[in-house]
């Protein structure tokens, strides 16, 4: 296992670097040069990986690994001219799955009083004594200038704007919310009932029934809240109440009660009305040091991946983090992933879960799409990085004038900082530099990572064919892997199954709507990004529950804001075409591939297999090539037997290349010229007829199909040329009848003359 | 009737037979043997200088006005579209639809071409041969009335016994193998006499049939200088009327299939030149090879019952587009199962082939050869046998086990003095000897316990494993090349895991699909039309289902025999490929109509008796638009 795994390593990086450099040809060398660069790295990766390949845990060998990977990625870069990948980084090893990345967006208002983040709309919120500062985070641009709203100064313990941005609500104290109507200014005042019940948070709603919901000790109070700020009672929701969660991404609210608050009662307040989730007891190991722990907030979080919602708790006691999935009608326990910090928080990134181990101050990817709870890849650092020099990112581009400002921030950063609030679903907000920052995820680092731990690259597929953010880098690295897989002559069976995964992927994609067409030259903002389209089937597989089936997903009807899109990336999905993998894979690999045309033939059929079983289309061109590949390798009784039961489907290109490759072999070519004939092609027809020698026939489907726009010479200087004159004198007369005018032209002079100085006697 | 069948397109130098054989009877008849050849040599000369003659391209108006005359009268019939009641098969046109339709001043002076001269020149020789023929028949030197055998089929080599008193060995089979050695050598003799003669006017392919008053010779030169001669007897039954083509197609199967289990006959020759090595091979393989064609006690060869049938051509099953991915899927698994080395791999489905990585002579063989012993129709051998090829001889299935023994019976008295003793001779076309094994490939002990058969790859020139597994009617046959399978035995089981391990769910949908889509015996029925359709290039046929065919009546059938046989002289006339239109009006008034364009044929008998001519090409028009992608439409 240590040489697949070495091995991959090796390919991946090979494949990587090809692709930067376009030149195909010169990827045999660069593995070369890799090898022999870093042979001392890879043996030491190798033999330490197995020497404990029973070991559970993969980071073990991290420190060979790690001196391999920059090994060869130094390689890679000193041969590739262009510094495609270079980028200023800080950290150790330079090697990391998730970073953050400048710029950040900073909140330099003198005397804040504190940052608060509003995730409904998704707004970072900066309050001084009396003015409410608001900064737009979904599209993260550092340049925006906040709004200034001005309250009436008063103690602020949370800040939330209505779903509309009219009203802002200010939580004053443990028992009173200030409204204040950014418009019409009108303030409201609500307050509860003071020594009973305590305030402990609220949070403004899209559901039909309620606009607002506040969360007392005693219960969840909902709200209607009408234009002019009248607040109604709608309904109030009676449990105990220790603390809650909510997100507005899951429009779940989760209240905790009981003395170790694992007594969770859920609700969701979506578009299509409130819903009561089953009451559901969190799983708490116990100690003797700690017989009764007690759940905090901080310990549970809710997250949305995949379009589904999970619950993460963490137990210290026993370090695990415990996930459950929730259903509409019923609570799942998914498993648990363990912990190596007594500190610990996630985010979600384009649907992966990211655990950040705050002591340990690295970050642990999991996939929850996947039955196993195997991390994605090696624990490894969270890093900062400057912005991509080269990069096509927009962003990054209209920002390079500022880079003397990075560097100066960029050193007074320390990672997992106590300060530092994990938001949902993947800011990072640091108190102390009163700076928000996004995690990123390296996809390219994340997916070498992969193939290192494991060689099936089928899942490494599904995995890069599940990520959205970075569609257009997973889409590449899917190309450069399915490109791989070929040319390293991987078994059949395996090149299909990764096909499989890619034309599934597309065909998906297309149904529901998320693949467009870049040429089309439609932004994403027209596309839903609607994340609860996760396709049946693979939900059911996903979670193995009997539950799944038969139930329905509570967050059915997600909401996608505009705040949704991802747009510094151009394409919404990395599902990859027919043509395009025909254009970037099979055409692109077909000169390397000259002596094995058989494996590429046996590649192409599953490929078309797997089109036509999606029932997709594809260019037109990967017939052509086929042909091409079987005359190469002279199996003309299977071009024969592809072109008679439609495998190859039959078009002009198609004809014309079986004519071309019918040179070695008259059967071909007649296959050809069928195919004309059947796609009633006549001038192409007929030219191949004459071509061959068949004048006559030529003729007399001219005749009948009265084409004329076939050279009357062709047929005339063939039979002149086959020395026949009685052929000549028919075909003038063929020719006469069925051109009009035809006897007039010089050509009938110049052939009529012949014929008469053939034979005195003729007469046509 | 035996005039019928014996005028094999000479009949046109009728007026100067006679001449010649009195003339040969002058010579000849001395009734001495030793005369025969130099008969010969006397009637090269005498005849040989005529032909030189003709072949200088001086004219020969008589022969080519004949032809254009006849073809003139036909056409005449065709336009007036009234059958003409006069004769019993009469041709009435022979298509030449450019110059029919435009009148040429050059058509009657025209010099005339190659073909047609020496094609004159070969009737003319074969009258001669003819009557030479006869009197050597009634000399009683050819014997051909021994044992009442109908069937008499040889195979000797010229290049062996030159010198007088070596000539027996010469040959290298004969059956019926119970005749005495002055029989055989006198049939023998006769036939190199014809070869040695013909060679001298056409030194490329000598004869190719002798048709005589009471037999018929029927050669097949199946590797230089190796020729394979069969002498069917002309019996007053109707149902000996057979097309010398099926009957030279019998002598080329027998001889391909020989090729591709043992190798060539010349290869065994030369490991053992004494010989004993080839005949021991040839006795059993060609006695087992016959045992196919026996019912009851005779042999039965293909007679004009099976005129709408093709010998050495492969039956294809149709598939649509998804399925045939799906074959191909499967073939692309099966060609990886021996890791590196490219596997080659057929596919069948009931008696209908699927898929083939081989070249088309390849394929024939191996598809002949499944049909015939490994499909699930030859398995369950007999009890519900239904074949394209060999529907006809469905009854021989069941009987012939009752008639082998009486062949074997003689393979054990085979003259073992030939020298040859070494080890087991295999006989791959023994019956009853594949059995299905538990994993599902078929096994035999043909080659041996536990050993795995191999045959010859003539395309590739290597020698390959033959492995066949079966699934319900899907029968593949996996073919291993030999430098694959290293450690014996151990190799080749890994190989079927491969196969089970890699390809058994891709077989088992293949084997669903192509249920599903079966049509049954009767799938390319079409009715109204009993049909039989050739592609010479990649050597398919399909044709009616021989339970319909057997509708016919036996005026059609022996109509679409002589329509054959016309195409079949026609297309050897010409090593270029043409287009040709051939209508028959038999004596019932069915129409028997022959199209041929380049390399593929159509033949097709329609029974409606009302049908004018016009009815019949355009019945045939719109058969071709409807299943032959038009291949067929001209006009």
């Amino acid at each position: 296992s240590s040489d697949t795994a070495l091995v991959n390593l090796l390919v991946l990086s090979f494949s990587n670097a090809g692709m930067k450099e376009k030149n195909s040809a010169t990827t045999a060398s660069t593995l070369g040069r890799i090898l022999a660069t870093c042979s001392k790295q890879a043996k030491d990766y190798g033999s330490c990986v197995a020497s404990i390949v029973h070991e559970i845990e993969k980071d073990l060998c991290l420190k060979q690994f790690l001196a391999l990977k920059s090994c060869m990625q130094h390689t890679v870069k000193i041969m590739s001219p262009r510094p495609s990948s270079s980028q200023t980084s800080v950290g150790s090893g330079a090697l990391s799955h998730a970073y953050i990345q400048h710029p950040s967006l900073r909140c330099n208002v003198p005397e804040s009083r504190g940052l608060f983040y509003d995730d409904a709309n998704r707004l970072l919120i900066c309050v001084t004594s009396s003015q409410v500062f608001s900064w737009e985070t979904a599209t993260f641009n550092p340049d925006v200038s906040p709004s200034v709203d001005s309250i009436p100064e008063g103690p602020i313990l949370s800040v939330r704007f209505s779903l509309d941005k009219k009203v802002i609500a200010v939580q004053r104290s443990d028992c009173e919310i200030q409204f204040f109507h950014r418009e019409t200014k009108q303030t409201l005042t609500h307050k509860c009932r003071a020594g009973s019940e305590s305030l402990l948070g609220f949070f403004w709603s899209d559901s039909p029934l309620c606009d607002l919901a506040v969360v007392k000790t005693s219960g969840m109070d909902l709200f209607a809240c009408d234009s002019a700020m009248n607040l109604r009672l709608v309904e109030t929701k009676k449990v105990n109440v220790n603390w809650y969660i909510y997100t507005h991404e899951s429009r779940l609210v989760l209240l905790a009660s009981g003395l170790q608050c694992k007594t969770i009662t859920g609700f969701q307040l979506s578009t299509a009305g409130v819903v009561r989730l089953p009451k559901f007891e969190m799983t708490l190991a116990s100690t003797e040091s700690n017989s009764k722990p007690i759940i905090s907030a901080g310990d549970v979080h809710l997250v949305t991946v995949y379009g589904r919602i999970y619950c993460v708790q963490v137990d210290m006691e026993a370090m695990l983090l415990h996930t459950y999935r929730f259903y509409r009608d019923a609570v799942v326990q998914q498993g648990s992933l363990p912990i190596y910090s007594s500190k610990l928080s996630v985010s979600v990134v384009d649907n992966l879960l990211l655990v950040h181990q705050i002591d340990a101050k690295v970050v642990i990817i999991y996939d929850l799409f996947v039955d196993s709870r195997a991390p994605v890849s090696a624990p490894l650092p969270l890093l900062w990085r400057g912005y991509q020099g080269s990069d096509t990112s927009p962003q990054a581009a209209s920002k390079e004038n500022e880079s003397p400002e990075s560097s100066t921030s960029s050193e007074n950063i320390v990672m997992y900082e106590d300060a530092w609030t994990f938001l949902v679903p993947d800011l990072i907000l640091d108190q102390t530099n009163k700076v928000l920052w996004r995690v990123h995820l390296d996809l390219e680092a994340s997916w070498l990572a992969i193939s290192a731990s494991s060689s099936d690259r089928t899942s490494l597929l599904e995995f890069l064919q599940r990520r959205k953010l970075e569609a257009n880098k997973a889409k590449q690295l899917c190309l450069g892997i399915a490109r791989a897989l070929i040319l390293e002559r991987r078994p059949a069976t395996q090149v299909t199954q990764a096909i499989d995964v890619l034309v599934t992927a597309y065909s998906y994609s297309v149904k529901a709507g998320i693949y467009k067409e870049l040429k089309n030259g439609k932004t994403t903002a027209t596309i839903p990004t609607n994340d609860g389209a996760s396709p049946d089937n693979e939900r059911g597989r996903a979670s193995g529950s009997s539950l799944d089936e038969e139930e329905e997903e509570v967050e059915m009807n997600l909401p996608s804001g505009p705040a949704d899109e991802q747009q510094e990336s151009q394409l919404s999905s990395p599902a990859i075409s027919p043509d395009e993998l025909y254009k970037f894979v099979f055409a692109s690999v077909e000169e390397m591939m000259v002596e094995e045309s058989d494996y590429l033939v046996a590649i192409i059929t599953e490929f078309l297999r797997s089109i036509s079983a999606e029932k997709l289309k594809v260019d037109l061109n990967i017939y052509v090539m086929t042909i091409r590949l079987l005359a190469r390798s002279k199996r003309f009784a299977e071009l024969s037997l592809f072109t008679a039961n439609k495998i190859i489907e039959p078009s002009k290109e198609v004809a014309l290349q079986l004519l071309e490759s019918g040179g070695q072999d008259p059967r071909v070519r007649k296959l050809g010229l069928d195919m004309l004939r059947q796609l009633s092609l006549h001038h192409e027809y007929i030219s191949s007829l004459v071509q061959d020698g068949y004048y006559l026939e030529a003729l007399r489907y001219a005749q009948k199909r009265k084409v004329t726009s076939v050279r009357s010479s062709l047929f005339l200087e063939a039979a002149f040329a086959s020395n026949d004159m009685q052929h000549l004198a028919a075909i003038l007369r063929v020719l006469s009848e069925l051109i009009p005018g035809f006897k007039e032209t010089s050509e009938y002079y110049t052939f009529h003359g012949l014929l008469n100085e053939t034979s005195s006697s003729v007469a046509v | 009737m035996g005039n019928e069948t014996k005028s094999n397109g000479a009949s046109s130098l009728g007026g100067g037979g006679g001449g010649f054989r009195a003339k040969m009877e002058h010579y000849v008849y001395s009734g001495e043997k030793k005369h025969v050849l130099a008969g010969i040599g006397i009637f090269t000369v005498i005849f040989g200088i005529p032909w030189y003659l003709m072949n200088r391209g001086s004219n020969n108006h008589r022969s080519h006005q004949d032809y254009m005359e006849k073809a003139d009268k036909a056409r005449k019939a065709r336009l007036s579209s009234s059958p003409s009641p006069s004769s019993d098969n009469q041709i009435h046109a022979v298509n030449d639809p450019l110059t029919q339709g435009f009148p040429c001043p050059y058509k009657h002076n025209s010099a005339m071409s190659e073909p047609v001269a020496q094609s004159f020149g070969l009737c003319l020789l074969g009258f001669i041969l003819k009557g030479f023929y006869e009197i050597l028949e009634a000399m009683g030197m050819a014997s051909m009335n021994s044992s009442g055998e109908s069937l008499k089929l040889c195979v000797f080599d010229l290049r062996r016994g030159q010198n007088e008193g070596q000539e027996l060995d010469k040959i290298l089979f004969f059956y019926p193998p119970d005749v005495t050695f002055s029989t055989q050598l006198s049939v023998i003799g006769l036939s190199e006499g014809l070869i040695t003669f013909t060679r001298l006017f056409s030194p490329e392919a000598a004869c190719e049939v002798i048709e005589a008053e009471r037999h018929s010779h029927v050669f097949h030169e199946a590797e230089p200088d190796i020729w394979m001669v069969m002498v069917v007897e002309k019996n007053k039954e109707i149902e000996a009327i057979w097309r010398v083509d099926a009957l030279q197609k019998v002598l080329k199967e027998v001889h391909s299939l020989f090729v591709m289990f043992h190798g060539s006959i010349r290869s065994l020759l030369d490991k053992e030149p004494s010989g004993g090595l080839i005949r021991s091979h040839l006795y059993p393989f060609i006695t087992d090879y016959l045992n196919d064609l026996s019912v009851g006690k005779k042999l039965q060869l293909p007679s004009f019952r099976e005129t709408l049938k093709e010998r050495g051509t492969v039956q294809m099953l149709t598939l649509a587009r998804d399925a045939a991915l799906e074959v191909q899927s499967l073939v692309g698994v099966l060609d990886s199962c021996a890791g590196t080395l490219r596997c080659h791999s057929v596919i069948l489905f009931h008696d209908l082939l699927v898929s083939t990585t081989l070249s088309p002579d390849d394929t024939v063989d191996l598809f002949t050869f499944s049909v015939m012993r490994l499909t699930s129709n030859a398995l369950s051998s007999g009890t519900s046998s239904w074949s394209y090829l060999r529907k006809g001889t469905s009854l021989s299935q069941t009987s012939s086990k009752s008639t082998s023994p009486q062949l074997l019976v003689s393979s054990d008295s085979l003259p073992s003095g030939n020298g040859h003793d070494a080890g087991r001779v295999i006989r791959p076309l023994q019956h009853n000897k594949w059995i299905k094994g538990k994993d599902g490939f078929l096994v035999t002990d043909i080659w041996g316990k536990d050993a795995t058969p191999t045959i010859w790859l003539h395309q590739r020139q290597e020698r390959v494993h033959l492995l066949a597994y079966q699934q319900k009617c899907l029968t593949l046959v996996l073919l291993v090349p030999t430098e694959a399978i290293v450690n014996g035995e151990l190799d080749i089981s890994f190989v079927k895991h491969q196969v089970i391990e890699n390809a058994t769910a891709k077989i088992l949908k293949v084997e669903e699909k192509l249920s599903k889509g079966w049509g049954g015996e009767n799938a390319y029925h079409v009715s109204g039309y009993r049909y039989l359709l050739v592609d010479n290039d990649m050597e398919v046929s399909r044709a009616s289902p021989s339970g319909k065919v057997a509708t016919l009546a036996k005026e059609t059938l022996l109509a679409v025999n002589k329509l054959r046989e016309t195409v079949d002289t026609e297309k050897s006339r010409t090593k270029e490929e043409k287009d040709m239109e051939i209508c028959i009006r038999a004596k019932n008034n069915a129409w028997a109509i022959a199209r041929v364009t380049r390399g593929k044929e159509l033949y097709m008998a329609l029974e409606k008796a009302s049908d004018t001519l016009l009815d019949a090409t355009d019945s045939v028009q719109s058969f071709s638009n409807r299943y032959c992608n038009g291949t067929f439409s001209m006009d």
